[in-house]
């Protein structure tokens, strides 16, 4: 991973190639028929978040078909689902690696030195926030608000629940290559 | 508590006093030293410090011990620095709070109920006044000492996902009071006796804003609760909402009957999968027990509730954007007026009060405007949630009156410097003003003495910093902040920002102008006065404030030196701007 320093794979590529399986789309369109009934068009344009935040528990991202099924659904666009998927910061298009990386970047962590963990990402990694590892491993989200656990400050969570807190560059490079010893991540989550 | 398998559809005040009856009955059985009772706070931030692993093994544990014991889930309780947390109750021994037992600690924990004797090295004190032996009351403790734990006060000793643990404990026994006994305008009333100013930061009086919500003419209206809470370092409204959710939902209730609104809204942030989850859940137990519903307890009052999650956009903590954001829209604000409470969710009336303000509203009608007004400062009525980060010795949420002193907080609830660590300053009011220093510590933390200093009390979150954190550094952190969370719509917002940063960056590299100080005051003068919104508005006053507190040490950085020596003085422009991500 050390030798992949400037060349970042922002996933945008990875987009391309990736195909979403009919198996993930039927659980979507299960997804939606079970779990978002409306009454209105009003209250269908209320569900668009919550249902892309779902599709992305249970993928990791958010496919361009899965957005397709959210709009038919829901009875809006494709369009106006992507507009949401790219002004909020949650969300992402292209899937991710390995493990999923929340970097936090809040202010307590920020005075405990989370800055320093940027910069290592960057010069030993090559990557930055919402970006991919070239060999795939790793994807990192820098949290611009707070994970809410800053007595754990500076904190990282891998895969939606195994935090590791209180660290400096050595530990969060140790914390990495544990997390990647492990192998890939179970994927699927539970939706709320 | 055990949750009945086929939930009883209330349908009238009578069948509702009777179970509040029999839930407080077996909820003082529960608790009447004849049995161990042993609760581990399961929340967010505990299980991210192993609470779940020291539950697991305490049920292993426990199942071989031979005790008579109940085993429980409560919420968080404020003190992060305690986590794991577990409070036993037992035989003989009063209820004691023991910090950081993890799951490796479980066997001596459970061997020291065997023995009927505390687990001395982990305890931290005794609820009540009494101490037991050589464990002292925990309001004793420096960071309860001067706490008053008003909203709090469930948290940490009821199950958040038992609807009858909070109806145990006197919940929605305000709601029944309001539908049965009060007026809409006699609810107002004690809204405006209480004087509850919105925790939101703005603090608007509540009263007031219901008020004009109630005599909006159009219909339907709506109430929204602010549960978004994207600001860095503030985490009261998700602890609460986790660890007593119904709390929050019982004063959505009594706000839609008071404005006349048959529907209530909570948008919450999307990150906060806990409190989304345990509040949704709180909503389906209260439809289920008929307390949310039509013709509620036969009244005759028709209310829904719809929880909303966001999606990551610090925006969305702005009115309109937030209710753009429910509409299934891009979370960018809008100019006012109209106002929400004229023109908000689907163009209705919509009165939106912040999580911690609505928390006080099922307090206020059972205790009375008076006794909630009895609390804090004359103009700032009330008790407050604080959080406060950085290198301190004990971290959480605490709640204090309004006025509690500043210097108190820190050096004695929060327990002042982590050893090594070497006082700078504070900055106040999340990313939204400016720092304090040293010599001006001696403060009450009300709406109004902050601001007089250049901060703001905000939403309460408070971030000590040390001397290895450079002023310049940490104004291009919070100035770097604003600039990602801008919504881009307006342009000064959109453009100033990245131009202050810009500004900071050459001060950061060494390559700064003479005149850069004063470039800083007029583009910020630019974003303050011309932004369409109140992030907009406010995005350059952690800079401006930093400037204020640490002059010296900008004027350092011009001149080519950086006194902490973080700043990457004279060297390149890419390696600076990594911290971009």
């Amino acid at each position: 991973m050390a030798n992949a320093a400037g060349a970042s794979g922002k996933g945008v590529g990875l987009a391309q190639t990736v195909q979403t399986s009919e198996k993930d789309l039927e659980q979507i369109r299960e997804l939606m028929r079970t779990r978002y009934p409306y009454r209105d068009h009003e209250e269908a344009q209320e569900l668009i978040l919550s249902a892309c935040q779902d599709v992305q528990h249970l993928l990791g991202w958010v496919p361009h078909d899965a957005a397709e099924i959210i709009a038919d659904h829901l009875g809006t666009t494709p369009n106006r689902v992507f507009g949401m998927l790219t002004f909020y910061a949650d969300f992402r298009t292209a899937p991710p690696g390995n493990h999923f990386m929340l970097l936090c970047h809040g202010t307590a962590c920020y005075v405990g030195g989370s800055q320093r963990l940027i910069e290592d990402l960057g010069s030993r990694y090559g990557i930055g926030g919402d970006e991919t590892t070239a060999d795939g491993e790793l994807t990192v989200q820098i949290v611009n608000g707070c994970l809410g656990v800053c007595d754990l400050a500076p904190v990282i969570q891998f895969d939606h629940h195994d935090y590791f807190g209180h660290l400096d560059v050595e530990k969060f490079n140790e914390a990495i290559a544990e997390v990647i010893k492990r192998g890939p991540a179970e994927r699927h989550h539970d939706t709320h | 508590m055990d949750q009945p398998n086929d939930t009883m559809t209330l349908t009238d005040r009578r069948a509702f006093e009777t179970l509040a009856k029999r839930l407080s009955d077996e909820w003082d059985e529960l608790h009447d030293g004849s049995r161990w009772v042993i609760s581990v706070g399961i929340s967010e931030c505990s299980i991210a410090k192993g609470a779940q692993h020291t539950f697991d093994h305490l049920r292993l544990k426990l199942e071989d011990s031979g005790l008579r014991y109940t085993l429980r889930r409560v919420g968080c309780g404020g003190w992060c620095w305690a986590e794991p947390f577990v409070t036993v109750s037992g035989p003989g021994l009063p209820s004691i709070l023991y910090a950081n037992v993890d799951a490796d600690r479980v066997p001596d924990l459970v061997s020291s109920m065997q023995r009927g004797i505390p687990l001395f090295d982990l305890a931290v004190g005794v609820e009540g006044d009494t101490p037991h032996g050589d464990l002292r009351p925990l309001k004793e403790h420096p960071f309860f000492a001067i706490q008053k734990r008003v909203l709090f006060e469930n948290c940490g000793v009821i199950d958040p996902e038992s609807i009858e643990d909070y109806i145990a404990r006197g919940g929605y026994s305000s709601w029944l009071k309001v539908l049965h006994d009060m007026s809409p305008q006699d609810v107002i009333e004690e809204m405006k006796i209480a004087n509850v100013r919105g925790r939101g930061g703005a603090g608007f009086p509540a009263g007031i804003k219901w008020e004009s919500a109630r005599q909006a003419r159009a219909e339907p209206k709506f109430v929204a609760i602010n549960s978004h809470e994207g600001e860095p370092n503030v985490y009261k409204d998700r602890r609460l909402i986790e660890s007593d959710p119904h709390l929050i939902l019982e004063g959505i209730l009594i706000a839609c009957y008071a404005v006349g609104a048959h529907r209530g809204y909570n948008y919450v942030g999307g990150e906060h999968v806990m409190a989304l989850a345990r509040f949704k859940k709180a909503v389906q137990q209260a439809v289920d027990y008929g307390l949310i519903g039509d013709n509620v307890l036969g009244t005759g009052f028709d209310v829904e509730v719809r929880t909303r999650a966001g999606g990551g956009a610090y925006i969305c903590g702005e009115g309109s954007a937030l209710m753009f954001s429910v509409m299934g829209e891009r979370g960018q604000p809008r100019t006012k007026p109209p106002r929400s409470v004229e023109e908000g969710l689907w163009r209705r009336p919509t009165m939106l009060n912040n999580t911690e303000s609505i928390a006080t509203v099922s307090l206020v009608v059972r205790n009375g405007g008076d006794w909630y007004a009895a609390m804090g400062t004359e103009k700032s009525k009330g008790t407050k949630l604080i959080t406060m980060q950085g290198p301190l010795k004990r971290l959480g949420v605490v709640e204090v009156e309004m006025g509690a002193n500043l210097k108190d907080l820190i050096f004695n609830v929060y327990g002042g410097m982590k050893d090594g660590y070497e006082f700078k300053g504070i900055q106040t009011g999340g990313v939204s003003a400016g720092a304090l220093t040293e010599d001006q510590l001696d403060v009450p933390v009300d709406f109004d003495s902050l601001t007089s200093l250049g901060g703001m009390l905000g939403s309460g979150g408070f971030v000590v910093f040390d001397k290895s954190v450079c002023a310049v550094e940490f104004a291009r952190y919070l100035q770097a902040f604003n600039r990602y969370e801008s919504c881009s719509k307006c342009t000064p917002c959109r453009l100033g920002n990245p131009a202050l940063v810009e500004i900071v960056d050459r001060m950061r590299l060494g390559s700064a102008r003479s005149t850069d100080l004063m470039l800083i005051e007029q583009a910020s003068k630019h974003v303050i006065e011309l932004s369409l919104c109140g992030l907009g508005q406010v995005a350059p006053m952690p800079l401006l404030g930093m400037i204020k507190a640490y002059r010296d040490e900008f004027d350092a950085h011009i001149n080519g030196t950086c006194p902490t020596g973080t700043c990457p003085m004279h060297q390149t422009a890419g390696m600076a701007l990594a911290a971009d991500g």
